[in-house]
């Protein structure tokens, strides 16, 4: 008995003991409790060091918090009993959560720093006017390529995917968007299109392209291209950047026949407490500096033209992320296209998927 | 006779070492100065300054804890409590049907508990934070301490509870002089087990968190979509080397508290070595 009483009573001076570290650590960089804001952001999407640049310049104390899937953020927010300040849902999120009365207009008479940001990635079709969201990081889909493997081929377009040599090589991510999409695309359609000719005319080629798919997988696409599991890789260019950094004999390339155009952009949830620090914090991020400085951090492609002068050479110039205007013209945001059309595409991509080689 | 004694711990290893190695794997490339767990570079101690230095990461870790040991201690008292009441049941019948009552707790998914946690917080109005993820960490552990307490309780003779009373003690003192002691060894596997459950639920955590408050097993899924560095490794590492001393701890505390008891003869906690 005693020794029970000794160790309940270790354990729960060992538990006070650290949540006084715990608050000790986070007091310790110096903010009271009243004027804080919380961030929902994906993980690792921010470099550390612009928080606490922004904390010092605003005397505001962030409370900086992960999510991994657009669905899980959302059901986070419908939910309720969260204040996040901030999010950075992509695209068709944005469109989503913007129907389901989920944001708060943005003010933009208070974000200054907006007129950096490309005119390109504003007033599109996901959010008219920017009314709800401001660009964060944009990217594409693309094709990654292990030229070593294939000796010395290298791709320019969706077309090339089709080649009978590559038999067996192609990993596709698995997402019905991006398949149908790149479909379309080889057949220089729009990929929105909802023209059911169009639509069949791309399942009956993407068919055609079975006996090269090696596989249609998830996340792990990543670590079978940067392990040579196989030569070929449709996948966002995100995910490019990272496999490149863990193999350098990959490159990746955006087809010309355009593709699409993806978004991560910075929205005000309705549960936000801190109304005026979420958009003192937007401010900050869209500053060029500090745009720049996060773009060299997490990878990704950063929508601030003016940004572009403070990146190194290397970056801003790699044309296989930061696309020529010929280019980027042709890229495409997904549209929303209403619950039946997309039913219809996912269905016409589990077609494709049981289709026999 | 000795070859057989041979084959059988050399399966032992074997299993052994199954276990061991991914943890091992994962320790050596903490020592990496490359960037990956793809080839060894070199040796260094930067992924571990880099995690003290991370002040997010190291309040998140210790976040875990509290919940961990906090979560432990009370579902361990619950649970006690809970297991002494279906054990004191009269009826066979409905201990069982209580004790079926628990163990749907413990088949069911987290992912089904952590969904209709979030909707009871949010139904109730409550913050998440702190609160729902300790509240929802005991929820899911009180059952598993009911299962490792329980039978203890029923190995325990009720003669001893009767010799007991014959000898006047009180009910209280019954249950700290003798039930406590003898189901000692349950009550600190139920503790542990609570605790490691605790410590690595990812997804009941993951519906309720929020407002700041986060634990190292969301963290972590929520980086991993960037690929894990390895600072994560040495986070990992020494989190291992953390519940290895536990349990080191735990072991000692039994050995001496078997020692001790082996000296005193003739008091119930000596039940169990009646013989000796």
């Amino acid at each position: 008995m005693n020794q029970l009483l000794r160790m309940l009573l270790l354990v729960v001076i060992l538990g006070f003991a650290l949540m006084y570290g715990a608050s000790a650590l986070n007091s310790s960089e110096g903010f009271s409790g009243a004027n804080t804001l919380t961030i929902y952001n994906w993980g690792d999407y921010i470099d550390p060091d612009l928080i606490s640049e922004f904390e010092k310049e605003s005397g505001i104390k962030v409370i900086y918090q992960t999510f991994d899937s657009n669905e899980a953020m959302m059901t986070k927010i419908e939910q309720g009993g969260t204040t996040f300040d901030i999010s950075v849902p992509s695209e068709y999120a944005i469109s989503k959560m913007k129907e389901e009365n989920l944001l708060l207009p943005i003010d933009k008479s208070k974000l200054p720093n907006l007129k950096y940001i490309n005119p390109r990635f504003m007033n599109l079709s996901f959010d008219p006017n920017n009314e709800y969201s401001i660009p964060y990081f944009w990217g594409t889909v693309g094709i990654v390529y292990n030229s070593e493997m294939l000796g010395g081929r290298t791709f320019k377009s969706w077309n090339d995917l089709w080649d009978p040599s590559l038999r067996n090589q192609i990993l596709l991510v698995d997402g019905a968007r991006e398949v149908i999409g790149f479909g379309l695309n080889s057949l220089h359609y729009s990929l929105n299109d909802t023209n059911e000719d169009h639509l069949q005319e791309a399942k009956a080629k993407l068919n055609k392209l079975t006996p090269n798919v090696k596989a249609i997988v998830g996340d792990e696409i990543k670590m079978l291209l940067a392990n040579e599991e196989a030569a070929v890789g449709v996948v966002w260019s995100g995910d490019a950047s990272e496999i490149m950094d863990a193999n350098d004999k990959l490159d990746y390339v955006v087809p010309e026949e355009g593709s699409n155009l993806w978004f991560d952009n910075m929205v005000i949830p309705k549960t936000a407490k801190n109304v005026e620090g979420a958009h003192k914090f937007i401010n900050f991020m869209l500053d060029p500096k500090h745009a720049a400085q996060n773009a060299e951090y997490v990878g990704y492609a950063t929508p601030n033209a003016k940004a572009l002068e403070y990146l190194p050479e290397d970056i801003s110039g790699d044309k296989r992320f930061y696309p020529a205007p010929e280019l980027t013209s042709k890229l495409e945001v997904y549209k929303n296209l209403g619950k039946k059309m997309l039913a219809h595409y996912n269905e016409l991509f589990l077609e494709f998927k049981m289709h026999r080689k | 006779m000795s070859s057989k004694f041979k084959v059988s711990h050399l399966y032992l290893w074997l299993v052994f070492i199954i276990l061991y190695a991914p943890i091992l794997y994962l320790a050596y490339y903490s020592f990496n100065s490359g960037e990956t767990m793809h080839g060894f570079e070199g040796f260094t101690w930067h992924w571990y300054r880099e995690v003290f230095a991370d002040t997010r990461l190291l309040i998140i870790l210790m976040n875990t804890i509290v919940i961990a040991l906090f979560s432990s201690v009370i579902s361990t008292i619950l649970g006690v409590i809970g297991a002494i009441a279906i054990h004191r049941l009269r009826k066979l019948q409905n201990q069982n049907a209580l004790l079926s009552l628990n163990n749907v707790l413990i088949v069911s998914p987290d992912v089904i508990i952590g969904a209709s946690f979030l909707i009871l917080f949010t139904m109730l109005g409550i913050k998440l934070g702190f609160a729902s993820v300790l509240i929802s960490h005991i929820a899911f552990s009180v059952p598993i301490v009911v299962i490792m307490v329980l039978p203890k309780l029923k190995e325990m003779s009720p003669t001893l509870l009767d010799a007991a009373r014959d000898l006047g003690a009180t009910e209280w003192d019954v249950l700290g002089k003798v039930v406590l002691p003898f189901i000692k060894s349950g009550i600190f596997a139920g503790f542990f087990m609570a605790l490691t459950y605790s410590l690595d639920d990812f997804a009941v955590t993951f519906f309720v968190t929020g407002n700041g408050f986060t634990t190292l097993s969301v963290e972590i899924y929520s980086r991993a979509r960037q690929g894990v560095s390895l600072s994560i490794n040495a986070l990992s590492t020494l989190i291992f080397l953390f519940t290895l001393a536990l349990v080191v701890g735990y072991y000692m505390i039994s050995r001496r508290g078997q020692n001790n008891s082996a000296g005193r003869k003739g008091r119930a906690v000596d039940w169990k070595v009646p013989n000796e």
